[in-house]
């Protein structure tokens, strides 16, 4: 593996230097809800022992890529995704002071190659949102335009990896949460394939959809971050192992790969609309074969996306009681009463609106009406993929309708928000990966499409993207140079 | 939905509604449903109900006991912890 | 007629060294909170992860209770709050569990019955809460134990079979190694559902019952539950369904209230655990631990080993016992005999030693030896229980016990035959006495031979050596009271007396080689026998057999009692290897100087007795005049009695003289422990004959004055009032139950009345009470004495009460 990064936290005065930018360069964005490198170090530090003496004599963990590449080099954790020593949030006054005791393996795995994750992220709270504003501990804004949201629900990630702070972050996507917040504020996005990425410490939302995913400045980076992450996990028994032939396929670019183009009634904004026509272009331009294909199924993606999510969301946080952990009211006569205050002030309207809308969809009478037929929707939307990718290789759809839009009521509405999320839940239901990029700037904001591919092939994500940032290199918001800088450069 | 399904469902979700919550909730929750109610169209009877997008394959653990449980750790982040137990209210 | 439906859900903690989701140890009983991670305690961002050893116990039961193995069976997600729930859902398993459309043969009163099972399927435990004043105190320990419920089908009637199922059922886990079926400790829970209705209408409105903590109270709950819902239907009501809670201070269920909407769990399929698929390598390592269940072993044990079903079931009971006796056998030494000294001496050592039977010093391979020695005549029975003595405290191999204490008896003839010899030479006034027709000195000569050798010449051996030197057959003559040998005063009336000069009257009509020895054990008639009598006899009976020089006994008896004494000792030596023959007569014997009436009903009784006892057709018989008579089901009638026939077997097809005894292998008591027990036994039984118009609260009054047997002579095809009425003996026979009183039941009139059929006792089962077939009350009571005298519980009781014959 390549060495790419300058590492920022060798010696204290680099630390604190880095510290202090970033503090600083935060104060206005409020992409994190907690910063801390040295703790972060301390953390890695004991993930790393830890390994070690778990592991002693496991050649295969003690990876040649634990190299001087990774070495130092800071990475942003969504706050819904376990940290030994820094506190689990997820944005939600209910796990306002809870710390969590135990690390995720997959910030386990980058640790032990010796990365250090220097900070959490802000989020819509337990991820449900497209705009980071559910949070119920910190208002984030996109750094092209602080009057906009920074896209969600992994929008602190978005936005660290876009203002400079880190090169990369790690975020999930339950429904486009990775690659929604990316399109919004001009970075990469992936959104694994489904059981590529263990799931243990991550806080379900919904399990059957949700990955843990990589915001990132570059392709190589994420592709890289993707590969140290990929394994399977005896903590997490739906994670799957990646066939051989597949594990080490190269992500080099490659223009013979058959691109498919979205085409139909699309519903863009204009500069969407722009930025994902230059995108197929660029494409085109390229070289690679490109048809324009159709997914009939999208038209059900969010009814059943929002079905099944809000049903297991409202399963995954019934745990939140008060009772173990987390936000114990003052007072209560009993269990229930107990339970009750503290789901009450515990929880925003948008997570009650969830749990109770799942709750809904899962009880007698109803559950063969909503749920069971949004698994069979789900069928349908997979079976319609497997379709598409007997003719191509690759799909290139938009990712959001808009681009960024405003903090509050000037913006979207929570259910036009929802509505919106066609483009990016398809990926979810069917369990393949999908990779939002930068498409260009239109009026001052960044607009992002998005390629998916069948399971486990990732790699042709990458040598897409890698094509593409050819014609459509990155641009970085105007007052917010990189903190950071390859090694190489 | 009415207020009388949706304080069903609350009731289900240990979820406390005040009155105003209640009115704005239901409409939320309506909207939703309703919007809900377009997956009709599609004819999928025939089609299995997909539960497990990707996985098929078994994956059990054996059976030996993990070292370092965390146990003292979890006790001492409990809000009310008396003699090792965990401490609700529970007034008869 | 009301008809009962019961259904059980029966959980048990599978015995894995971890939890069924995570890595923490499952144990019971360590300090809170211990035993607890992120996963199990339910904290964000955790995942389940399926404990492989949990999997295959589950389907382990599901294999042993005959279920359909599911293919592909995965889990769900089963939502409802609880504190004690950490994640406030439960995985479990809904659409496909792992197990379906099994059975279990319940042996219910000897009976099997199929009790089918619904389903089995694996799914976590909870937490524990306890109430402490204004506060709950939360304990995760158990939370996310592995948990397997078994449903079955409502096949069951009353709580009776409940408990036996359940009983069973631990007894099965326990085979298998998947659980220690503890009910108190939790390990194995059980709920039930219940319903009533009028017979042939089907399922009634389901009631199900909660906190039964063991399988007593399943069935006293079931019981009570049964009777409240028959009231209610009684009186017209219906029977709400609900869920109701054993109270076991009060001895009731009480209604538990819940709000109905709380119940929509809400079923769906856990996303975090993939689906799981038995494949042929998986059913094949399950079908690898599948051991040879209980139910199965005992029926073997019986047919394979020739043993007794209580010392099968003894045997099988625990699965190291059954495997021990079985390298035992394996080993070489007799089924029977090995039983028997497990049941007995060992069993005594174990408890006196504290001992388990595995970590003994008495191998299964010191026990064959041993019990070989025996069989090989290399040591006889009492230096064989010094020998065993010394194997626990010397931990040695018994060969080499013997060999360094010069145990080992001497069983060669040609090495006794000089001793023998000698003590004839020696003893010739003691030979000339037995040449007489006196067999008396015969045990003194044995005794002789026995000190001549220090102990070691083999008894047998030597009485057959004794005997075939004197060329004689010996017959003990026992006198035991009663108008046989009693005499007529001057007034006429019959007085007790002495059986004398037996030999004169009986000189000459028997051939030479029989000789007598009369023995008085009592001067009393029939009627004044006292537990001690019969503790007496039984012990000369006993000490006979022992001796082993007599070729048949014959007790002289009285006549109206004589049906109890024949089938008391039918009870004790059922299995005695020579003829042990009761005769009585009506008319007194009368002295030799009136020869003239030799010819008395009380000379032809005894000739005819003793004849039979030299006949060689073991067990117990009762002869009078030509008739030769099992003692069981002996009926005194005296229907014609110039005819010489005053009695009659009841219900034989076939005179039963020879078979299994309640106890197994040699009574061991002394006379007085004998009488003791017996007394003791006599005092808890009472006989009652029930008739119309008699009230059942009688027999709480008798229940109240200690009485803890009954035996009810009930009318003709084994019924009685069971009606609401103060006649009923409802109330008696539950007033019973919660007091461990027993009711056996007989019937009032003669005629082949198996009232054991399972339809036709159902009422009485239901009620508590246990018919007993063909059985007279006369042979009921011995039998239950016999075997109150010689059992240790009443669990032993009751299952050797309903033993075949």
């Amino acid at each position: 593996m390549e060495s790419y990064w300058k590492t920022l936290l060798t010696t204290p005065e680099a630390a604190t230097n880095y510290r202090d930018s970033v503090r600083d360069r935060d104060h206005d964005l409020g992409a994190f809800l907690e910063f801390d490198p040295q703790r972060g170090c301390t953390a890695a530090g004991d993930i790393l022992a830890e390994r070690n003496t778990e592991t002693a004599g496991d050649t295969n963990t003690t990876d040649d890529a634990r190299s001087a590449a990774w070495a130092g080099v800071p990475f942003a954790v969504k706050d819904n995704i376990a940290v030994t020593g820094f506190r689990l949030t997820c944005g939600s006054r209910m796990l306002e002071k809870f710390s969590s005791p135990y690390t995720a393996t997959a910030v386990q795995r980058l640790c032990t190659l010796g990365a250090i994750p220097v900070g959490k992220t802000n989020l819509d709270e337990f991820g449900m949102g497209s705009s980071t504003d559910t949070s119920a501990l910190g208002v984030t804004s996109n750094p092209w335009d602080r009057s906009r949201v920074a896209g969600g629900s992994s929008g602190g990630s978005a936005v660290a990896v876009a203002a400079g702070m880190v090169p990369f972050a790690l975020g999930s996507d339950t429904g486009g949460s990775i690659r929604q917040p990316a399109a919004f504020c001009g970075v990469y996005g992936l959104k694994p394939t489904y059981g590529a990425v263990s799931r243990y410490g991550l806080v379900a939302y919904a399990s059957s959809l949700e990955s843990i995913a990589v915001a990132a400045a570059d392709v190589d980076t994420t592709e890289a971050v993707f590969r140290a992450m990929r394994a399977v996990d005896e903590m997490d028994q739906s994670t799957i192992e990646c066939p051989a032939d597949l594990a080490d396929a190269s992500g080099a670019a490659d223009t013979t790969l058959r691109i498919g183009v979205l085409g139909g009634e699309l519903g863009l904004d204009p500069a969407v609309a722009t930025g994902y026509q230059g995108a197929a272009d660029a494409l085109k331009a390229l070289g690679f074969p490109v048809s324009a294909v159709e997914l009939p199924t999208i038209e059900y993606a969010v009814p059943a996306y929002y079905t099944i999510a809000a049903a297991e969301a409202s399963a995954n946080l019934a745990r939140y009681t008060g009772i173990r952990y987390g936000l114990r009211p003052d007072y209560a006569e009993n269990p229930e009463e107990l339970v009750r205050t503290a789901r009450d002030q515990g929880f925003g309207p948008e997570v009650k609106l969830r749990i109770l809308l799942g709750t809904y969809v899962l009880r007698s009478g109803f559950q063969d009406q909503y749920y069971l037929r949004a698994q069979k929707v789900r069928t349908a939307i997979r079976n319609d993929f497997d379709r598409l990718f007997g003719e191509i290789d690759v799909l290139l759809m938009p990712v959001f309708p808009t681009p960024a839009f405003p903090h509050g009521d000037a913006g979207l509405t929570p259910f036009q928000q929802k509505i919106a999320d066609r483009f990016t839940t398809t990926a979810n239901l069917a369990g393949i990966p999908a990779l939002a990029l930068p498409a260009g700037v239109e009026a001052g904001l960044p607009v992002g499409v998005q390629v998916l591919a069948p399971a486990f092939h990732e790699h042709r994500l990458f040598a897409v993207a890698r094509a593409l940032a050819q014609r459509l290199p990155r641009a970085t918001p105007p007052d917010y140079p990189p903190l950071w800088r390859k090694a190489s450069e | 939905m009415d207020t009388s399904e949706l304080h069903v469902t609350a009731e289900l979700a240990h979820i406390e509604l005040t009155d105003a919550e209640t009115a704005t909730l239901a409409e939320a929750v309506a909207q939703m449903v309703d919007y809900f109610a377009r997956m009709q169209e599609l004819p999928v009877d025939d089609l299995p109900p997909t539960t497990h997008a990707l996985l098929t394959r078994n994956r059990l653990r054996t059976d030996t006991v993990r070292p370092d449980s965390k146990a003292d750790e979890l006790i001492e982040a409990a809000p009310d912890v008396e003699d090792r137990f965990i401490v609700i209210p529970n007034v008869l | 007629m009301y008809q009962s439906f019961i259904g059980l859900e029966i959980h048990i903690q599978l015995a894995t060294s971890t939890k069924v989701f995570c890595g923490c140890r499952a144990a019971f009983g360590d300090e809170p909170n211990t035993n607890v991670c992120p996963v199990c305690m339910g904290y964000p961002g955790v995942l389940p992860a399926l404990n492989e050893r949990a999997m295959h116990m589950a389907y382990l039961v599901a294999r042993a209770l005959n279920c359909t193995l599911t293919e592909r069976t995965g889990f769900e997600r089963k939502n409802y709050f609880y504190p004690d729930l950490p994640k406030n859902y439960q995985i479990s398993q809904y659409a496909a569990p792992l197990g379906t459309n099994g059975y279990l043969d319940v042996e219910f009163h000897r009976k099997k019955k199929r009790v089918r099972i619904h389903e089995v399927h694996l799914e976590e435990d909870a937490g524990k809460m306890i109430h402490a004043g204004d506060m709950s105190l939360l304990d995760y320990n158990r939370a996310g134990t592995p948990l397997l419920e078994i449903v079955t089908e409502p096949d069951m009637e009353i709580g009776e079979e409940a408990e036996t199922l359940l009983q069973q059922f631990r007894r099965m886990v326990r085979y298998l190694g998947v659980c220690d079926g503890n009910m108190e400790e939790g390990s194995m829970r059980c709920d039930a559902n219940v319903s009533v209705n009028l017979r042939g209408q089907g399922l009634g409105n389901k009631v199900e019952i909660k906190n039964l903590n063991s399988s007593r109270f399943v069935r006293k709950a079931l019981n009570h539950e049964i009777g409240r819902q028959e009231e209610i239907l009684e009186r017209g009501g219906t029977v709400v369904q609900e869920t109701r809670l054993w109270n076991e201070n009060r001895d009731l269920t009480e209604s538990m209230r819940v709000k109905e909407s709380a119940n929509d769990y809400r079923y769906f399929p856990e996303p975090d655990l993939p689906p799981f698929t038995a494949t042929p390598e998986f059913i094949a390592a399950v079908e690898a631990d599948l051991v040879e269940l209980p139910a199965a072993r005992r029926e073997r044990f019986v047919r394979e080993y020739a043993l007794s079903e209580t010392q099968a079931d003894f045997l099988c009971d625990e699965k190291p016992l059954a495997d021990y006796f079985e390298q035992t056998v394996e080993q070489g030494a007799d089924p029977t005999a090995a039983a028997t000294w497990l049941s007995t001496d060992v069993r005594k050592i174990l408890n006196r030693e504290g001992l388990a039977l595995q970590q003994s010093p008495l191998t299964a391979d010191r026990f064959a030896s041993l019990l070989m020695l025996l069989a090989e005549s290399r040591i006889h029975g009492k230096l064989a229980k010094q020998t065993l003595e010394a194997v626990f405290s010397e931990d040695k191999e018994p060969e080499v016990i013997i060999a360094e204490k010069g145990w080992e008896q001497i069983t060669d003839s040609s090495q006794l035959t000089a001793v023998v010899d000698a003590v004839l030479g020696d003893n010739p006034k003691a030979v000339e006495q037995i040449a007489s027709g006196d067999a008396r000195p015969m045990g003194f000569l044995v005794g002789q031979i026995m000190k001549r050798t220090s102990g070691r010449a083999e008894p047998q051996l030597v009485t057959s050596m004794l005997k075939q030197k004197l060329a004689l057959d010996i017959v003990h003559v026992l006198s035991f009271g009663g108008a046989i040998s009693g005499s007529r005063a001057a007034d006429g009336l019959i007085v007790p007396g002495d059986l004398r000069d037996l030999r004169d009257v009986l000189a000459g009509e028997l051939p030479d080689s029989v000789r007598f020895e009369e023995v008085t054990l009592g001067q009393f008639l029939s009627e004044e026998i006292t537990p001690t009598d019969w503790a007496t006899l039984i012990d000369a009976v006993n000490t006979r057999l022992r001796e082993g020089n007599a070729s048949g006994i014959v007790i002289a008896h009285g006549t109206d009692t004589l049906s109890y004494t024949a089938s008391l000792l039918y009870w004790f030596f059922a299995d005695a290897t020579i003829p042990i023959v009761l005769t009585a007569a009506a008319v007194p014997w009368e002295p030799v100087s009136e020869r003239a009436q030799g010819d008395s009903e009380a000379v032809r009784n005894l000739k005819a007795a003793v004849t039979r006892a030299t006949s060689n057709v073991p067990g117990v018989h009762v002869v009078y005049g030509d008739q030769d008579l099992s003692p069981l089901n002996l009926k005194f009638e005296r229907i014609d009695p110039t005819a010489g026939a005053p009695f009659r077997n009841w219900n034989q097809s076939a005179p039963v003289y020879h078979g299994r005894p309640i106890g197994a292998g040699p009574l061991e008591h002394t006379r007085v422990e004998l009488a003791d027990r017996l007394e003791r036994a006599i005092g808890s039984v009472f006989i009652v004959r029930v008739y119309p118009g008699m009230r059942g609260d009688a027999l709480i009054a008798l229940i109240n004055a200690g009485v803890r047997y009954f035996i009810l002579e009930l009318f003709d095809t084994g019924t009685a009032s069971l009606r609401e009425t103060p006649f009923s003996l409802k109330h008696a026979f539950a007033y019973g139950a919660e007091r461990g009183v027993a009711f056996f039941c007989t019937s009032q009139q003669e005629g082949i009345v198996d009232f054991s059929e399972y339809v036709t006792g159902h009422e009485l089962w239901k009620e508590g009470a246990i018919p007993m077939g063909t059985l007279t009350t006369e042979t009921v009571y011995t039998r239950l004495i016999a075997t109150l005298a010689l059992s240790d519980s009443t669990e032993d009781v009751l299952k050797r009460m309903e033993e075949e014959l």
